[in-house]
C-alpha cells in the first residue's frame, strides 16, 4: 500500500473557537466547535456551509492569521498550531498559500509587481521564478496586462493576478476562501475552468471553502458539509466525477444531480 | 470649459466686490479697479516682495520644522501603543489648544523677529499633520497586512510596501490642509506685533486708515496660498500617480 498517498499531510483535530462575551452580556459566542478533518497530498477539497458557519475562520487559523481556542493543526505530521503554541506564523514559512475572498491586490503596484510580490518578500525572485512566473500569467491570460494598475483591470482579472500571486511562490497547500464570490455566473465558470487547468499542471493541496453547493462539486475530489454555527463537519462526500471535466457540461455528468441534492438535504 | 465658469466665477466675484463698493462707499471697501491700481504700485515699489517674501519665509520655515515630525511622528509611535495611549490626551490637548495664545510666548522666547512667527507656525502646523496622519494610519487595510505576512513579507517590507504608501495620501492631505494655516498663523503672528511681513503691512494699512492697502495685502494672500496649493497638488499627483483619475476610469471601462 502507497503510505505517502493515504498518510494525511493536513489535518485539523478538534478545532474551536470561541469570541468572549462582553462583560455581563451572555456566555460567549462559540463559531467553531470540535471541527476536525484531515486533507491528503494533492487532493483538491471543498468546504461548503451556510454563511455565517465560520468557513472564513476555520482558514483564517490553518493560515495562522488567528487563534484557535481548541484544538490542534498538523501538517506533514508535525504540529504547526495549537492553543498553547507560540506566536503565530502566518502562512507557516510560505507553506500554506491563502487566496481570500477580496483580492487584496495592492492598489499602488502595477499587476506584475503584485503578482511578484511574495517572491520578492521571500527573497527568491531570479531568472527562472520570473520565467515561471511569466507562464502563469499566461495560462492566466493575464498576458499583455502587466503594466496594469488594479483598478484599470477587471473583477474577474484582479481574481486571477491573486490566484497567480499565490500560486508563483509555489505554496504546497492553498486555502481559499471564496475567491468567486463577487463575481458574475459567466467569469465564475471560466475562472473554475482556469483554477483546475492551473492545478493541474501542479496538484496542490487544496482547501477551497464557499457556500455554493455546485462550485463545491466542481472543483473538489471530495466535499465536506459543514453545520451551522457552531461549526463542525457533518458529512462528507466524495465527488466521482473524472478529471479533467468539463465545467461547461458539468450540471449533465452522471451523480452530479444526486450529488447536489444530498448535500443540500445535508444543509437544511 | 472649466476655465471658461472658473472666469464667470471670478467675473461675478468682482461684480459683487465693486457693487458692495458703491453701496457701502469706498472709503470702507476699496473698489477691484483701485485694488488692482495699488496691488500694482505696491508690486512696483518692492514692497509686496520685502513683505511678502518675510511672511513667505516664516510659513514656509514653520511649515518644515512642524509639518517633517508631524508627518514623522505618527509612524515611529505607530507601533509603540503604549506610549501613543500615555501621549495621547497631551497630543489632543495641544491640537485643541489655540496656538495664537501663545504669541506673547513665543516673542518672549524668541523676540518679535522671524523666529517667533516661525515657532508659532510650526506649533499649529504640526498637531495638523499629526493628527491626519494619524488617521491615515488607522485607516491602513489590515486585510493586505494579514496576506502580506502570509506570502512571508517581514515588518520592513510592510512599512515599506503598504502601510506607507496606505497612508501618504493623508500625508499629502494634512499637508495640504496645513499649507493655508501656515500662511494664516504667520500673518496673525505679524499683526500682534512685527515690524516687516503681509500681515505687518495690513496693520500698518489700518492704522493709516488705508482701505486700500489692506485689501492689497488681502489679495497678495490669497494668490500666495493658491500659489503653495497648487505646488502642493503637483508635488502630490507626482508622488501618487497609481491613484485612479477619471481618465484612467474611462480607459479601463473602453478596455472592457
Amino acid at each position: 500500500m502507497d503510505m505517502k498517498a493515504h498518510a494525511p499531510f493536513l489535518e485539523v483535530e478538534g478545532l474551536a473557537k470561541r469570541f468572549a462575551a462582553k462583560a455581563g452580556r451572555g456566555e460567549s459566542l462559540s463559531v467553531i466547535e470540535d471541527l476536525s478533518l484531515s486533507v491528503s497530498e494533492g487532493e483538491f477539497v471543498t468546504v461548503v456551509g451556510p454563511s455565517g458557519s465560520g468557513k472564513s475562520t476555520l482558514l483564517n487559523m490553518l493560515a495562522q492569521i488567528d487563534r484557535p481556542s481548541a484544538g490542534s493543526v498538523r501538517l506533514r505530521g508535525e504540529t504547526i498550531l495549537g492553543p498553547q503554541s507560540g506566536p503565530l506564523v502566518p502562512g507557516w514559512n510560505c507553506q500554506i498559500g491563502y487566496v481570500t475572498q477580496e483580492d487584496n491586490l495592492l492598489p499602488w503596484r502595477r499587476l506584475e509587481e503584485n503578482i511578484l510580490f511574495p517572491l520578492r518578500a521571500q527573497g527568491r525572485l531570479d531568472e527562472a521564478a520570473r520565467e515561471r512566473v511569466a507562464a502563469l500569467v499566461e495560462l492566466a491570460g493575464l498576458k499583455g496586462f502587466e503594466r496594469f494598475y488594479p483598478s484599470e483591470l477587471s473583477g474577474g482579472m484582479r481574481k486571477r493576478a491573486s490566484l497567480v500571486r499565490t500560486l508563483s511562490y509555489d505554496p504546497p497547500v492553498i486555502l481559499m476562501d471564496e475567491p468567486f464570490g463577487a463575481l458574475d455566473a459567466q467569469t465564475r465558470m471560466q475562472l473554475h475552468a482556469d483554477l483546475l487547468r492551473m492545478w493541474n499542471v501542479k496538484r496542490k493541496t487544496i482547501v477551497f471553502v464557499t457556500h455554493d453547493i455546485a462550485e463545491a462539486i466542481a472543483l473538489g475530489d471530495r466535499v465536506l458539509v459543514l453545520s451551522r454555527a457552531p461549526a463542525k463537519v457533518i458529512a462528507e462526500h466524495r465527488v466521482d466525477i473524472p478529471r479533467p471535466r468539463e465545467i461547461d457540461h458539468l450540471v449533465l455528468a452522471p451523480g452530479f444531480a444526486a450529488l447536489f441534492d444530498r448535500i443540500r438535504q445535508a444543509l437544511i | 470649459m472649466r476655465t471658461f465658469d472658473r472666469i464667470a466665477v471670478l467675473v461675478a466675484l468682482l461684480a459683487a466686490w465693486h457693487a458692495a463698493s458703491l453701496y457701502f462707499g469706498a472709503q470702507w471697501i476699496t473698489t477691484p479697479w483701485v485694488t488692482a491700481q495699488a496691488f500694482w504700485r505696491a508690486l512696483m515699489r518692492g514692497d509686496l516682495w520685502h513683505h511678502g517674501s518675510y511672511t513667505l519665509s516664516a510659513a514656509v520655515l514653520g511649515f518644515l520644522i512642524g509639518g517633517i515630525p508631524g508627518a514623522g511622528l505618527p509612524f515611529v509611535l505607530r507601533r509603540m501603543h503604549t506610549l501613543r495611549a500615555v501621549l495621547d490626551p497631551y497630543l489632543v490637548a495641544g491640537y485643541g489648544a489655540p496656538k495664537v495664545a501663545l504669541t506673547p510666548l513665543f516673542i518672549i522666547w524668541f523676540g518679535i523677529g522671524l523666529a517667533s512667527k516661525v515657532a508659532l507656525v510650526a506649533s499649529v502646523v504640526f498637531f495638523l499633520v499629526f493628527f491626519v496622519t494619524s488617521a491615515g494610519l488607522a485607516s491602513v487595510d489590515q486585510k493586505l497586512i494579514a496576506a502580506a505576512r502570509v506570502f512571508g513579507a517581514d515588518a520592513r517590507l510592510i512599512a515599506r510596501e503598504i502601510v506607507w504608501p496606505s497612508a501618504a495620501p493623508y500625508v499629502f492631505t494634512g499637508l495640504r490642509i496645513a499649507a493655508p494655516y501656515a500662511i494664516g498663523t504667520a500673518v496673525v503672528g505679524e499683526l500682534i506685533s512685527s515690524n516687516r511681513g503681509l500681515g505687518y503691512s495690513i496693520q500698518a494699512a489700518a492704522t493709516d486708515f488705508d482701505p486700500a492697502g489692506i485689501f492689497v495685502g488681502v489679495v497678495a494672500l490669497a494668490l500666495v496660498v493658491t500659489g503653495l496649493n497648487a505646488a502642493l497638488g503637483l508635488l502630490e499627483a507626482r508622488l501618487l500617480s497609481w491613484r485612479p483619475d477619471d481618465k484612467t476610469v474611462e480607459r479601463a471601462q473602453a478596455a472592457f
